[in-house]
């Protein structure tokens, strides 16, 4: 059964909708990740329109991140402060974001770019969390338990505009969290991402904020960034289809929650090893598609339809 | 069959009112409407070469039946290698191109012939460079004419794998020797708009009769609802897509809560 894809003026299967999102939310549930670094490119392979499947992503993301927050603010997990300072940056970083994004649209160049920053970005996701898995996985076969430091001491406590995070025990500048919202912002509208996976270890090691809030703020913070990308992508670039964003969003709620279930019951190492694979083997699909010589070099855009 | 009944009444009536030599047409369809489940449609059109039955078709006389699509601007790429990647690199806009073009004749027709009157697209001549001066193109910094050539090709071929492009012969039926019949595939890849049909009867190369006529291709169905009003109220649309982001959302959140509790 397929259905028709108003924006993207296309049809897809339903099945194969709602098993993506099922799929991808099922990961973001049970990893703590928005999953849109995964949702976009795979929507890129199933044919929908690169400036269309960022835009809906980010769409999705609006409600798989409220899921999330909930559930982390009944357990006092957010910083409401700290999101708050993220969120001036990522405003403007949004604006500007899809500002780019409409300027490479119009020169023809957003389905590159947009290839050459996933595959940078899934790369680098894939090895870390290869590289990370596999050390805890030898780190348990050897019987070590691996001690983190609590708080980290650097140039973030060094800057003007320094602020009181009560909730987060920090008292730091505004200036660096500002700036991490930013390039989120700029990201989350060009990549149609959350950027969790980006902000969680920003906020770690660059402000040092500690383990058990970051992940509740980042999400509560992207809420505001990938609402302000639909909406500004559903007003410049058009691009919002509102039937797959329904079917995502559906698939992947429920996929979240269960995600969430399963990471209580399973063991976490082994999966993000294969996740991390898999992330390697969409990265490589990106670059193949970049490198070998296509069999049509020519493409058409039609850029005004009289009615 | 209501059609073919139609259809010979029309003709019927059409030869007892002119008189003259003429070029008689009709079609089935006003209006095309494309929804979601839309998968293509045979538009039928029909006619007779004569108003005269008792004039017969010969071997010099053909029928040149030509369906023009609402115009558009698009812009071709190419994509080149550079350091190993391929990347879009010169574009050329061609404007005011038809969105669905379709040209069915009962013989071959020569390009000449097509050329000289000035139907449908351009067509290359073998000796000669083509006239783009009929187009509205902006070639950006192409200057070689084999590039814009090439340009060219790549718009008619890209369109034809869409199914929009077409140029048939053979594909007329004649019945009796004066009437014809033929059926024009409308893929469910056509643009709306408005389209128009013209119908020429060439006899001895030269046009001796024609004949168009418009149709109307709309899309309908919740999906062309939310088409438009995506375009009409940008800022509505993308605040209901939040919307119903937040309540499933928020909901999913819910839902999982009781569930944990149990």
């Amino acid at each position: 059964m397929s259905i028709y894809l108003p924006i993207a003026e296309l049809s897809v299967n339903i099945f194969l909708l709602l098993s993506l999102g099922g799929v991808v939310g099922f990961l973001s549930g049970m990893f703590g990740l928005g999953g849109g670094f995964l949702m976009t490119p795979i929507l890129i392979f199933m044919g929908i329109p690169t400036n269309v499947a960022v835009a809906t992503s980010a769409n999705q993301i609006v409600a798989s991140s409220i899921s999330g927050t909930i559930g982390y603010w009944r357990q006092g997990l957010v910083d409401f402060k700290m999101g708050g300072v993220l969120l001036i940056g990522s405003f403007f970083g949004s604006i500007l974001g899809v500002w780019i994004f409409s300027k490479l649209v119009a020169l023809g160049q957003i389905d590159t770019v947009i290839s050459i920053l996933y595959f940078s970005l899934l790369t680098s996701i894939g090895l870390i969390m290869l590289i990370e898995s596999s050390q805890v996985i030898r780190d348990r076969v050897r019987r070590k338990t691996v001690k983190r430091k609590i708080h980290y001491h650097n140039w973030a406590h060094k800057l003007p505009f320094k602020i009181k995070f009560y909730k987060s025990k920090l008292y730091i500048s505004a200036i660096p969290p500002i700036i991490i919202g930013f390039v989120i912002g700029i990201l989350s509208a060009t990549m149609g991402i959350g950027g969790t996976f980006i902000l969680i270890p920003a906020m770690i090691y660059f402000l040092g904020m500690p383990t058990s809030k970051v992940i509740g703020t980042s999400l509560f913070q992207i809420i505001f960034v990938t609402a302000l990308v639909t909406l500004l992508h559903a007003t410049t670039t058009f691009a919002v289809d509102a039937v797959l964003a329904f079917f995502l969003i559906i698939s992947s709620v429920i996929g979240a929650q269960v995600g969430v279930l399963a990471a209580n019951k399973l063991r976490g190492e082994e999966i993000r090893a294969l996740l991390a694979i898999i992330v390697l083997g969409v990265a490589t699909k990106i670059a193949l598609d970049l490198l070998v010589e296509p069999s049509e070099i020519f493409n058409i855009s039609v850029i005004r339809a009289l009615f | 069959m209501n059609l073919r009944i139609f259809f010979f009444i029309t003709l019927l009536v059409l030869a007892f009112i002119s008189s003259a030599s003429a070029l008689v047409i009709g079609s089935d369809e006003e209006e095309i409407y494309i929804d979601a489940n839309f998968s293509g449609k045979n538009l039928l059109v029909f006619g007779a070469f004569y108003s005269d039955p008792s004039q017969a078709r010969d071997d010099k006389s053909d029928i040149l039946i030509e369906v023009v699509g609402p115009s558009e601007d698009v812009i071709i790429r190419k994509k080149e290698s550079f350091f190993g990647f391929w990347l879009n690199s010169k574009s050329v806009g061609f404007n005011d191109v038809p969105g669905f073009y379709y040209l069915s004749s009962t013989n071959e027709i020569t390009n000449e012939f097509l050329n000289e009157n000035n139907i449908g697209l351009l067509n290359k001549k073998d000796t000669q460079l083509i006239d783009w001066s009929v187009l509205n193109i902006d070639w950006g910094n192409i200057k070689n004419e084999k590039d814009k050539e090439s340009f060219y090709d790549a718009l008619i071929r890209t369109k034809e794998i869409e199914d929009v492009y077409r140029k048939v012969n053979g594909e007329i039926d004649i019945i009796d020797g004066n009437l014809f019949r033929s059926y024009i595939e409308i893929p469910n890849t056509v643009p709306v708009g408005q389209y128009k049909v013209n119908l020429y009867l060439i006899i001895d190369n030269k046009i001796s009769n024609e004949y168009s006529y418009n149709f109307k291709v709309t899309r309908v169905g919740i999906e062309e609802a939310i088409y438009s009003f995506s375009k009409n109220y940008p800022l509505i649309y993308g605040l209901i897509s939040l919307l119903i982001a937040i309540l499933i959302g928020w909901s999913g959140a819910e839902v999982f809560k009781r569930f944990r509790k149990v």
